[in-house]
């Protein structure tokens, strides 16, 4: 048991041995951070003209509690992940000495870590652009207030709400989200690896794309409209999105916190662990017939 | 002797084209087999299928009576080399090596030093893998085959790249590992290292195998065979 872990483990480390010197995974952090600075642009250019502080979690909490900035970035990871099923001319040797399901549990393990490690640098990105304007306590900014109970924060299209200020502190919140994030994107990217390893590379992207596609498609307005709803059945059809889109899921904002029919938090996380969970075994099940093609790592 | 791997009925297609017609074979121990015939003959495919890499459209393979891809994914007791081995480029042959090695945990840093040796390459060399010659890089792969001391060895075009000097090197290596009673499977392009290193070559034309040299029984005599180099 304990050989076999260590062997999954090694695995896992593998294929980061390849990002030393990997213009790729260079460009996605490059571009994550540029990502990061466009998104928070505009919140700290409104702390900077209303001369308020914020706290050092918020810039990463108005963010990405948005569902576009999480789409935005999960999308980046198509990048990161571009050579998945990670297969080099170096796994023949790696295969021979292991198993099918030390390999891909090795992978899927990567892809945690690796995930890990890219929203890590995300949050940090984020504190560092607002670092100047920000202060580390746990309490709400007069940012934040202005945000939340005034319409400004609507005008920023930024999900500032009384919901989030009223229910939890900064690194609550950003707990929340980045857990939320975090089991969005490995809900995706398995997709991708089963799709991967089951009908090859194309399909993986294709998976992706439709994964993402149906949830920004789905959204409230698009149904209201689609199905032509009245105006009081609006925050019907948004609970339902709520339930059945997993970008919605992973919106902080579009939970339950106690007075509405929406999913509460604790709902979301099983529902994702479930489909990773699943996801897993199904990527292990295909991978029993998976035929692997090698090809060179050397420059 | 002992029939150590044994191929039965072996298809496989890719798309239209069936790049292996119910091959049918059983590779004894403590012999050498070579494996000739044209590109895209199916020498590459029939190798990975019997390191369980490809699943075969029908068929099965049995290493040491362990059916491949049913009691075992990859053969147990082998080393291999199939195309040009990759490494970690930016990390020494060593460091390389002991990264795999520790998958196994079967041996320690003085015999993977002994393997690096062996295969005429120095084990303290600092150089990084990536800025090895191909000559280099494939006497590493050689190393990494057979520093755990396989039973079999499934060697394609092992001697790609490697000087003359090299391929004595490696020829003696491989005749050693014979003497060590190693079923040792080798394709080649090289008449020379066919004729100097098999006891059977077997032919490998359109998907369909067959044997056409067997030292076995005419020992002692040069082993005759027509067509099957380029």
């Amino acid at each position: 048991m304990f050989k076999k872990l260590r062997m999954v483990m090694e695995a896992a480390f593998y294929n980061f041995r390849f990002w030393k010197g990997n213009a790729r995974i260079m460009a996605v952090f490059i571009l994550s951070f540029i990502l990061c600075f466009l998104l928070t642009d505009k919140i700290v250019v409104f702390a900077k003209a209303h001369e308020t502080t914020m706290q050092l979690m918020e810039a990463f909490i108005w963010t990405f509690g948005d569902s576009n900035s999480i789409l935005l970035s999960s999308l980046l990871l198509l990048l990161l992940y571009a050579d998945m099923p990670f297969i080099t001319g170096a796994t023949p040797f790696f295969l021979v000495r292991a198993s099918r399901k030390t390999w891909v549990l090795g992978q899927l393990v990567y892809i945690i870590l690796s995930t890990g490690i890219y929203l890590l640098f995300t949050l940090i990105s984020t504190c560092l652009l607002c670092a100047p304007y920000s202060f580390t306590k746990n309490i709400w900014s007069q940012t934040a207030a202005i945000l939340a109970y005034s319409e400004e924060g609507k005008a920023l299209v930024l999900p500032a709400s009384v919901k989030t200020l009223e229910m939890s502190r900064p690194y609550q919140s950003m707990m929340s989200i980045f857990m939320l994030m975090m089991l969005y994107v490995l809900t995706m990217v398995f997709i991708m690896m089963v799709f991967n390893i089951w009908k090859g590379t194309v399909a993986g992207v294709l998976s992706v794309l439709v994964f993402s596609s149906y949830g920004v498609l789905l959204n409230p307005e698009h149904l209201q409209k689609l199905l032509k709803l009245p105006e009081e059945f609006y925050y019907k059809a948004k609970v339902f999105i709520g339930w059945i889109s997993p970008l919605n899921h992973a919106t902080y904002y579009m939970h339950n916190f106690g007075y509405d029919k929406l999913p509460t938090l604790r709902q979301t996380v099983f529902i994702f662990i479930g489909s990773i969970v699943f996801l897993t075994l199904l990527t292990m099940r295909v991978t029993k017939k998976f035929s692997f093609v090698f090809r060179g790592t050397e420059s | 002797m002992r029939s150590v791997i044994k191929v039965e009925n072996l298809s496989l297609s890719f798309g239209d084209e069936q790049v292996l017609k119910e091959v049918s074979y059983e590779f004894n121990e403590g012999l050498i087999y070579g494996i000739v015939g044209n590109n895209g003959s199916g020498k590459t495919v029939l190798m990975k299928c019997i390191c369980g890499f490809l699943i075969p459209d029908d068929g099965k393979v049995f290493v040491n009576y362990k059916q491949i891809g049913k009691d075992a994914d990859f053969p147990e007791d082998a080393g291999i080399i199939i195309e040009t081995p990759g490494f970690l480029p930016n990390m020494t042959g060593m460091t390389n090596l002991e990264i795999l090695a520790s998958l196994r945990g079967k041996i320690g840093k003085e015999t993977i030093r002994e393997a690096i040796l062996k295969v005429g390459l120095d084990p303290k060399l600092k150089k990084h893998v990536g800025k090895y010659s191909l000559g280099m890089r494939q006497r590493l792969g050689i190393a990494q085959a057979i520093m755990e001391d396989p039973a079999i060895l499934i060697l394609d075009e092992p001697f790609n790249g490697l000087d003359k000097k090299g391929v004595i090197q490696m020829h003696q290596l491989i005749l050693e590992l014979k003497s060590q009673k190693k079923t040792i499977l080798l394709s080649s392009h090289s008449q020379n290292d066919i004729d100097v290193l098999c006891d059977i070559v077997c032919e490998m034309d359109a998907g369909m195998m067959h044997c056409i040299v067997d030292r076995t029984k005419e020992k002692g005599e040069k082993p005759v065979y027509e067509g099957a180099m380029p």
